[in-house]
């Protein structure tokens, strides 16, 4: 954990804070976490406690992980119901409530189609036919049923695999985030440029968000006050790769089946949504990505107080179209 | 023979020994759903200590059919509320765990409180007609394990302590493999968790000394064992069980030497602990770097095993002439000397050892193997003699640290047994 001191970055006349910057690789990305200068012990026990939880997150979300609780549901879940804890239970339902209001394109049962084009392993490539059928016949939203009386959560189609990784960065971020509130800290967690927000409103009124060119992440192009709510990022630059002028993407479309992307994957570069937390956010920036700015509009109704931009290739450049999205800068 | 002096009879040591491989219900996930489970084998959960392993320990509980966790206690109030978040309900609050103990609907208690105050929750626990979870380690002192184990003899109630890795598969199957000689004779184990972390927690602004000293109680005597206890009982647990009971004699030395923050306990330890077959524990627990992280090595004459939170390698030893490797083994193992060793060089071969079932979490089966136990009236593998056996052990090297000199356990047990 490298700590540095620097001024805040959104600070204005009269609220300059001085700030303290940490950084933790966790969930395959850097999260930095800024916080208001509190004393030296008092700082690093912030940090410290904050990468914990986000760790902690991990431990218990990521599938890659024989340990961790979503490793031991794909290994179970396919035999019958089984009890998972509230928190999981509970992040799992709200993953499907985003499945159900955004017509299935987020899911988070793609785990075998993840691993079908490699994205899982970090090795995209084009899958065999019948390696993607049969992936896709182990996904689906609906398939997931998970009982709240009992709090278990079953396969109804076999070979079935869960994979949070479009949620659950947004997830550790508010969980950490929650973690500071409690030691009475201020600051803000990003989780490596794609998902960041603040442990309030008040704190983070100035902070401004450079949204990157997805073309040249170096580059900002548009900037947008952070305040209360989340912002999250889903684009090609993460992860994808290119065959024969189509652009194929982590951001997977399980309801897309076969091998064409799909138009919209070929045009949107990069979604941003502001939301009211950042797992919300996490979840709709995939969901924005995949069903761009005419259908993602629409699919937004559902959720109050969210916003979205779309970046989508122009030439060289980008073109952007927002949905309520703030002219703040 | 005085009552301390009965525990470390080599009968008890064999006895303790087995304990470590002993009956474990380890096909629990066959019954994963809540709905199978009948009503009368529910068990209603009262939780002491709701802090972050109290709150993680809740969620592995939960994860078990047919638990409910029914009452939080802590004196610091935030926790509940954070504890009801894990819960997913308005479950009962108590600042007071006497009245938590009175209501009527708690079947089984689990006690995640600070190490000093183990003794006086766990016996009165026991004491209201439960069993019980104890959190590592059983107690802080000689005095606070006693009570506990006595506590346990005269309520019939099941403890079972804290020492979750006593569940691991892995660890479990490194037990089984030294057990069946396939790494010799045991000579020596060398334990590390090293750390570079100044252990603390963030206090809340506008906190008074109080709550400073009750949210980082590790860091002050009143209420910690230190290292040794927060960091070395899982590995102090494991060298009993393979050398077969409880060191002859320890000597430590530590200090702090580095966070000179206004903590009363050490931030490195290390002790050398020797057993009655001759045997050497090698630990050590510091705070200032993690190349090594939590890890032991127990080396026999034939081969070595390394273990760590997440899995067992096994290390074979290269034969040469003048090697203690026994003749059996070189026979049975066909081994042959390599070309490039030198007995001077580290000596690391490859080869895991095939753990079944190694991507358990340890906590998780600690808390099937809990409620297993209450159902089905059984005694955990971690019970009141394994947890008096280890923490007895912390306490041995915790006073040897503190006289800085080389103590016996006789005479650990007869000073403290007469004062």
């Amino acid at each position: 954990m490298q700590v540095e001191r620097r001024a805040a970055a959104g600070a204005v006349d009269g609220n300059a804070a001085c700030l303290r910057r940490a950084a933790h690789a966790a969930m395959g990305t850097e999260f930095t976490a800024y916080i208001e200068e509190a004393g030296g012990a008092q700082e690093r026990a912030c940090f410290q406690s904050a990468f914990e939880e986000i760790d902690r997150v991990e431990r218990t979300f990521s599938r890659f992980r024989p340990s961790s609780e979503i490793a031991r549901i794909n290994r179970l879940a396919g035999d019958g119901p089984m009890v998972t804890d509230p928190e999981v239970f509970n992040l799992l339902a709200a993953a499907q409530d985003v499945s159900r209001k955004t017509g299935g394109v987020f899911d988070i049962t793609v785990g075998r189609l993840t691993r079908a084009w490699g994205f899982a392993e970090r090795a995209p490539h084009l899958p065999q036919a019948q390696t993607l059928e049969e992936a896709e016949a182990a996904t689906g939203w609906r398939y997931l049923e998970l009982d709240p009386a009992w709090r278990t959560v079953q396969f109804l189609r076999p070979g079935m695999e869960l994979d949070l990784g479009a949620i659950a960065k947004g997830y550790a971020v508010d969980c950490a985030l929650g973690v500071l509130r409690a030691a009475g800290a201020r600051g803000v967690i990003d989780a490596g440029s794609s998902s960041i927000a603040a442990t309030d409103e008040e704190f983070a009124t100035d902070w401004k968000v450079s949204i990157a060119n997805p073309a040249d992440g170096s580059q900002a192009l548009r900037e947008v006050r952070l305040g209360g709510r989340a912002l999250s990022t889903s684009g090609v630059r993460e992860q994808s790769f290119v065959r024969e002028g189509w652009i194929y993407s982590h951001l997977i479309d399980p309801t897309a089946h076969g091998m064409d992307p799909g138009a919209v994957a070929r045009q949107v570069l990069q979604a941003t949504v502001l939301a009211p937390s950042s797992t919300l956010a996490d979840a709709l920036s995939t969901a924005m990505f995949l069903l761009g700015h005419e259908k993602g509009s629409a699919a937004l109704s559902e959720f109050p107080d969210c916003s979205a931009l779309w970046a989508y290739a122009e030439g060289e450049g980008a073109e952007f179209l927002g949905h309520n999205w703030p002219d703040s800068n | 023979m005085d009552s301390n002096m009965e525990l470390i009879g080599r009968r008890d040591f064999i006895g303790m020994a087995a304990a470590g491989l002993g009956a474990l219900s380890l096909g629990l996930d066959g019954c994963r759903s809540p709905q199978k489970v009948a009503a009368s084998d529910w068990v209603h959960v009262g939780v002491i200590g709701v802090g972050s392993r109290g709150q993680h320990m809740m969620r592995m509980l939960l994860r078990v059919p047919g638990v409910r966790i029914a009452g939080l206690c802590d004196v610091y109030e935030p926790r509940i509320t954070e504890g009801r978040g894990v819960t997913g309900e308005q479950t009962a609050g108590y600042s007071d765990y006497r009245k938590m103990l009175e209501a009527r609907d708690i079947d089984a208690v689990m006690v995640s409180t600070p190490l000093g105050l183990h003794a006086e929750h766990v016996v009165a626990a026991l004491e209201s007609g439960r069993p019980v979870y104890g959190e590592k380690s059983m107690g802080r002192t000689l005095e606070d394990c006693n009570r506990i184990r006595d506590a346990v003899r005269r309520t019939g109630k099941m403890l079972q302590v804290g020492l979750q890795y006593a569940y691991a598969p892995w660890y479990r199957e490194a037990l089984a493999s030294i057990r069946e000689g396939k790494i010799g004779q045991v000579t020596q184990i060398n334990s590390y968790w090293h750390r570079n972390n100044n252990w603390r927690r963030p206090v809340p602004p506008g906190g008074d000394v109080k709550l400073e000293r009750l949210l980082n109680w590790r860091l002050f005597r009143e209420q910690s064992g230190g290292l040794f206890a927060e960091l070395g009982s899982h590995q102090i647990n494991f060298a009993n069980t393979i050398f077969g009971g409880m060191p002859e004699s320890v000597m430590a030395s530590g200090g702090i030497d580095y966070w000179k923050d206004g903590r009363e306990i050490e931030d490195n330890v290390h002790a050398i602990a020797r057993y009655p077959g001759g045997q050497t524990l090698q630990a050590s627990y510091i705070t200032t770097n993690r190349l090594e992280g939590a890890q032991e090595r127990v080396y026999g004459t034939g081969g070595s095993i390394e273990l760590t939170h997440t899995e067992a390698t096994y290390y074979q030893e290269p034969w040469y002439p003048n090697s203690a490797i026994p003749p059996e083994m070189t026979i049975q193992h066909k081994l042959i000397t390599g070309p490039t060793y030198s007995a001077e060089q580290p000596y690391h071969g490859k080869g895991k050892i095939p753990v079944k079932g190694a991507a358990s979490d340890a906590d998780l089966m600690a808390c099937q193997e809990f409620v297993d136990c209450i159902r089905n009236h059984r005694r955990p593998v971690a019970d009141e003699n394994a947890g008096w056996s280890q923490a007895v052990t912390v306490a041995l090297c915790n006073q040897a640290l503190k006289e800085g000199r080389k103590i016996t356990l006789a005479e650990f047990l007869g000073k403290t047994a007469s004062s």
